[in-house]
Formats: structure tokens, sequence, C-alpha cells
């Protein structure tokens, strides 16, 4: 199912931080959303997951920090059992020793807070709740920004593995062109609240239109730059 | 010269850095890489002196590192300065410390290498975007013209152009002031684009000290492997040819 919003805006003390946006997801998507600190990409993650769960659609969203997730004063335990509620499944339904295993937070006690968990942790805990269920769309904020590089790469790989042959869409949102360019097929560029460029992501980093793509591409990669 | 000799750190019963030697010419980059306890940080409390080696000695031109006043930028640049005073304020307190003449012509000078107009340093720090806030930490550390300065995972607060465009103001002014910096960070291609040398960490030991091209081609270790493989699969780094 096609995926569609139209309109979306957001003003905060009287400024426009989202031009009016309007977006079409389809089943399989693999799309970034890519733009500087400020640019606008989180604001239009949430616009968008409001107004795809007004319309009815199942979204999982790991925000970018597990506080915005995670409630403080319950267990672990209870926050699972929660999200099994939530997508109307059974007690235990979700395989969460698979998933657990797959992103090595095994080892985690259920039982305590996740102030009790580090915030790597409890970063994986939050992707491992948003890969139960089947969703129509997976939104991820910067999902890796609080875990080491290896084990980055690694829940990066998991995050694919499980996506493939799902019709889940997935929408990546970083500042790092580099991470989003060995993830997705689609980029979207955001530049002061709008998305400036949309393309398929080979084109964008071939042969970028806008100066905000131009910025974006010339800094994916360390090794391209003069010291 | 900074040489750190036979380096251990104990908390409790727990040996958190392992018998670390490494060594650092002036002018010249070290990259200390490894994962979340590792024991980079513990690394730099003990060069500032904030935490006693159990074991061996840290010294800087064979005197106590301490006495050549080495200089740290922080991770959060903004939580990194009083909130309450203005970032001039705060940049001036080395400076009034230790009695320096002519504090503003050094300012002007670093605010003009860090591309910095003067006139933001009489913001507050909230008042400053976070890649200004880093840019005003480095202004602040560099003040008084140290020959060590420690960054503590310096850009990873910044989005990915700031990170590249701060590196490449911090390589420019290494150039023209001759300090020797160690950089703690867990982005192994800052690592590779700008440092010397690079210790890899782990579980308190060094696993590996290496050039960058050695690193990409043919790391030693499996850690380090794996360390670089991570990198690469998230596009922080090219595989190699």
């Amino acid at each position: 199912m096609t995926l569609s919003v139209n309109g979306l805006e957001a003003v905060r003390s009287g400024q426009t931080i989202l031009h009016p946006t309007s977006l079409e997801i389809f089943p399989g998507d693999r799309i970034g959303l890519v733009g500087l600190s400020g640019s606008g990409k989180s604001t239009l993650g949430h616009a968008l997951i409001d107004d795809l769960r007004s319309q009815g659609h199942s979204v999982a969203h790991v925000p970018q920090s597990p506080d915005e997730a995670l409630d403080p004063l319950r267990s672990m335990a209870f926050q699972w059992r929660e999200a099994e509620q939530a997508l109307g499944l059974e007690q235990g339904a979700a395989d969460q020793k698979t998933l657990f295993s797959a992103l090595r937070i095994e080892g985690g006690d259920l039982r305590k807070r996740p102030w009790g968990w580090s915030r790597g942790m409890q970063q994986r805990f939050v992707i491992a709740m948003a890969l139960i269920g089947t969703p129509d769309l997976i939104v991820l904020d910067e999902p890796t920004s609080a875990l080491d590089p290896v084990v980055a790469a690694a829940t990066m790989d998991l995050l694919d593995r499980n996506l493939e042959g799902r019709s889940a869409a997935m929408i990546l949102i970083t500042h790092d062109l580099g991470l989003a360019a060995r993830r997705v097929s689609k980029l979207m560029v955001m530049h002061e609240g709008r998305v400036v460029e949309r393309a398929h992501t080979r084109d964008i980093l071939d042969c970028p239109q806008t100066d905000a793509s131009k910025a974006l591409v010339a800094h994916r990669n360390w090794m391209d730059l003069p010291c | 010269m900074l040489n750190i000799d036979k380096v251990s750190v104990r908390r409790g019963k727990v040996l958190v850095l392992k018998d670390i030697s490494l060594s650092l010419l002036s002018g010249n980059t070290l990259a200390v890489v490894g994962e979340s306890g590792a024991g980079k940080s513990t690394l730099i409390a003990t060069i500032l002196g904030l935490t006693k080696p159990w074991q061996g000695q840290i010294t800087w031109n064979n005197a106590p590192v301490g006495w050549c006043g080495p200089a740290l930028v922080m991770q959060e640049p903004r939580s990194a300065f009083n909130p309450a005073l203005s970032l001039r304020r705060s940049v001036m307190e080395p400076l009034i410390v230790q009695n320096a003449e002519k504090p503003n012509e050094r300012i002007s000078r670093l605010c003009e290498g860090l591309e910095l107009s003067p006139e933001i340093l009489d913001r507050r720090p909230t008042e400053v975007s976070i890649g200004q806030a880093q840019r005003i930490g480095i202004l602040r550390a560099l003040i008084v013209s140290p020959p060590l300065v420690l960054f503590d995972e310096p850009l990873s607060a910044l989005d990915a152009v700031t990170q590249k465009h701060t590196a490449k103001l911090i390589a420019k002014l290494q150039r023209e002031e001759g300090f020797a910096a160690l950089i703690v960070t867990h982005d192994l291609g800052y690592a590779m684009a700008h440092a010397d040398e690079i210790a890899v960490l782990k579980s308190g030991s060094i696993e590996e000290i290496a050039t960058p091209e050695v690193f990409a081609q043919t790391p030693k270790s499996d850690y380090c492997r794996i360390l670089r493989d991570a990198a690469i699969a998230l596009g922080a780094l090219e595989a190699p040819g």
C-alpha cells in the first residue's frame, strides 16, 4: 500500500520550521532523509509519523534519543510487553531472544528500568521493539549515533537483513550521507525546513543539483577531503 | 614530546588501563580509537592528572606532564562552558589566571583562524550553534598556546559537514601553532584522515599502533580489522582498493 501525506508543516514560536511538504512512500522503499543539523529532518519525521498514524497506518519509530521512547519509571520488561500489546500480539509472541542476541543485548536485565542499561543498549532495545510486528513504515532517526562503530555497523546490517523481503518501507534520518549512501536507494535532502532535492541515491552522489546536496556529497567521506 | 611509559590505572580491583606506552612528538597527531569502555577517557584523565596512575609515568620533555599545561577540548561544546557567563568571559579566564599581556590580540588571531566573528563571544553558550560552540571550545583550549592539546571526541556532537570543516580548522591551527594533538575518537574516518599514528585501545590495553596507511591496508590484529570493516560498513571509509 502506498503511503501518502500532503502539506505537512510545522511552526514553532511563530517561525516556520517545516514548509508544506508532501510525500509518497511505496512498499519496500528505502529512503534516506539527509541534511545538516537544524534542517528539519526530525521535524518532518515526527510530522510524517503523526499524519500516517492518524490515517490508521502502522508506523514504528526509533527516535534519536532512547529517552524519547522509554518510560524511565517502567521496567524494560514492561515496555516490551506494552509494545506487544499495542501491536495486538500475544505476550511473548515476538522473537525477543533472536532479536536481542542479534543486537547483542541478551545480557540486559529486563527487570531493570532504562537507566539500569547503558545508552547504547537502550538504543538497541528500542530498535528491537521497532522490529516486532509488521509495520507499514519504520522511521529510524539517527539510529546509530549513540553506538560504537562495530555495534553500529552490526545493527545496520541486522536492520537490512530484517527488512529484506518485507513490504515495510524504511526512512533513515541522518546527517551522514556516507552512512545513507550505503543503506538506501532514494534520498531526500533537506535544507532550512524544505525538501530541496529528491532523487535516487546514485544520481545525487554523481550529480547533486542543489547547494545543500553538493555540500553533503563533498563531505560524505573523510578521505576525499584535503587535510 | 609526550611520553606515556607503561601506565596502568586501577579502579578498585579492576585494571582499567594496562601497561600503556605511547609517545607523541610536538606538531604531531596521535588518534586513540576504541569502543566505549576501552579506557579512552581514562587515558585523557590520567594525562591531565585527574586520575593517578597505579604504575608508570607520563612526562612531557622529561618533566611531569602537568608542568607543560596541557589543554582539553571536550565532547559536548555547550555544556563545557559556564551557562551564566558570556563566552568571552569563559575564554578570557585562562588569560586572566596567567596575567597575559595583550589578550585581545590573541583572541582576534584565534577567531580569525577558527572563522569566528569576535562579536559572537559576547553571547552565552546557549545562544550559539553547536558547531560555533565547539570552535569556541577549541579557542579557549588554545588561548594560552599549550604545547599539548587533548581532544575528547571533539566532533561527535557535530553534523557531517561541520565535523569535516572543524577538523580542517584544527589541522590548520596545529600547523601554525605547532602543538601536539592527542585525539580520542571512535570515528576511524577522522583518525585516518588527520592522524600521523593511530593507537587502538581495547579493554584497557593497546591492541595495535599503526600509521593510517598500514591501518587501512593491512591491520595486524583481528580487532583492528573488525574496526576498519565497521567504518567501511558505515560509510566513514572506502574499502581499500
